[in-house]
């Protein structure tokens, strides 16, 4: 099994590889606490519109933390995508248009992602 | 072992192809497989928490609506998945730093019982609250 070792493969870059797999940590350790609050410690298994937004105005780390968490997984995610596209073998012209895509997507997912953020902090204000 | 190094002639129809696959081989294809769902989920997610900036009516509707049975199974593969892929993630970045690489069949197996025992708390947890 040795030769079955993670590594940047054809057409992507170490930096890329790099970033996928860091960023794969880090998820694991954000993921654990999103799990505790929302989850363990919200009284119904589930926080309602009200909880989630006092959660987020009495700990201003925590909308902090999930505008970071929210950057790790959608870049986890488009790299990961992206590798499995390269794994179709696309041909180089098809592979930059979809480059594209997957930066316009990862973009527009993240500025909605940060705008949501705002929009529950200030809900009602 | 040469199995892994075949090149890919068949696009994604290699994926499945059960010959000659060795246990990490398995490892991989299950890999993908959550990812796939969970990529799928991430947006699904997003979008629904949309409804965070609609107000307390849809959002409180929309938990309700995420306490039917069709949602809490769906919900139960987001968890087995997340599971596998996130100890398994972990799995391949120690071994990619060149940590436990001996270990790493003996560690795909822990993954697999983590994702077991992980799904059964989960269930148990699920049912027991809603």
């Amino acid at each position: 099994m040795q030769n079955t070792l993670s590594q940047p493969k054809p057409g992507e870059s170490y930096l890329l590889w790099l970033i996928k797999i860091v960023s794969g940590v880090l998820i694991f350790a954000v993921l654990i606490i999103h799990f505790l609050v929302n989850h363990l410690l919200a009284p119904n298994g589930l926080l309602s519109h009200a909880e989630v937004v006092a959660y987020y105005r009495n700990y201003p780390i925590v909308p902090i933390m999930e505008g970071f968490f929210l950057v790790f997984v959608i870049a986890h995610s488009l790299i990961g995508s992206r590798s499995i596209v390269l794994d179709l073998r696309p041909s180089p012209a098809l592979m930059k248009v979809l480059d594209y895509l997957f930066i316009a997507l990862g973009l527009f997912a993240t500025g909605y992602g940060i705008w949501l953020l705002f929009a529950v902090i200030n809900f009602g204000l | 072992m040469e199995t892994s190094k075949k090149p890919n002639t068949r696009g994604i129809l290699d994926w499945f192809d059960p010959r000659g696959r060795n246990v990490g081989g398995w490892g991989f294809i299950i890999n993908r497989l959550s990812a796939i769902g969970l990529t799928v989920y991430l947006y699904l997610h997003l979008y629904m928490l949309g409804k965070l900036a609609q107000g307390p009516e849809a959002f409180d509707a929309f938990i309700e609506t995420a306490k039917q049975p069709a949602i809490m199974f769906g919900e139960m593969l987001v968890i087995i998945a997340g599971l596998y892929h996130g100890f398994n993630g972990l799995r391949i970045a120690l071994n990619s730093f060149g940590i436990a690489v001996p270990a790493q069949r003996q560690l795909l197996y822990g993954v697999v019982g983590i994702t077991l025992i992980g799904t059964v708390v989960f269930g148990v947890r699920m049912l027991t609250t809603h």
